[in-house]
């Protein structure tokens, strides 16, 4: 069963990596936030599957801080984009 | 029977780990894949909510201590509540593009 966790927690990290990809790359600001959003989604699953693995408590205040941070980019993010484009008019 | 318990609940949370794995791969995947902003939100928001909460009802399964499993409820509230309230935002800001 362990093995089988390892395997999902390495399926994560080449999502993550994928994602990070997207993020490095040339893209628009909107494309990087959207992919910073997913990166803090599989970071959080990622733990839930580290905290089973270990059946500890740590990982899940981890990924409670991250859920709050992760929303507070996006907010913050998305709220820029939209006074930048306010101001281009 | 307890043996068998602990076997099935073990299968069952691995199977759910699995497929939230694979829902975040396919999601970063989509995000070279698609075109638009928009349309990769919608590849991106699935495992904001749904992966979160296939991997937290698998941990669920495997956690011992209750205060635990009271964290993972909360982690799944809050992931339901906000990822909808950014993308939401998100799908705002970027206007038609």
């Amino acid at each position: 069963m362990k093995a089988v966790e390892a395997v999902a927690l390495a399926i994560f990290v080449l999502a993550a990596l994928i994602a990070v990809i997207r993020i490095v790359r040339r893209s628009t600001l909107g494309d990087r936030a959207v992919a910073f959003d997913l990166l803090t989604a599989i970071m959080t699953c990622a733990l839930l599957v580290a905290a089973a693995r270990s059946d500890d408590g740590l990982p899940l205040d981890l990924a409670l801080l991250l859920g709050l941070i992760g929303f507070l980019t996006a907010i913050t993010v998305a709220r820029f984009i939209e006074s930048r484009a306010g101001e281009e008019q | 029977m307890s043996d068998v318990l602990d076997n099935v609940l073990d299968v069952v949370s691995m199977i759910l780990f699995v497929a939230g794995a694979l829902l975040a791969l396919v999601a970063s995947v989509a995000l070279h894949r698609f075109t638009g902003t928009r349309s990769r939100m919608h590849a991106t928001t699935k495992p904001a909510t749904l992966g979160v909460s296939l991997c937290a009802i698998g941990s669920m399964l495997q956690l011992s201590d209750v205060s635990n499993i009271t964290k993972v409820v909360v982690i799944i509230v809050l992931q339901l509540v906000t990822a909808p309230i950014g993308a939401h935002m998100f799908g705002r800001s970027v206007g038609g593009k």
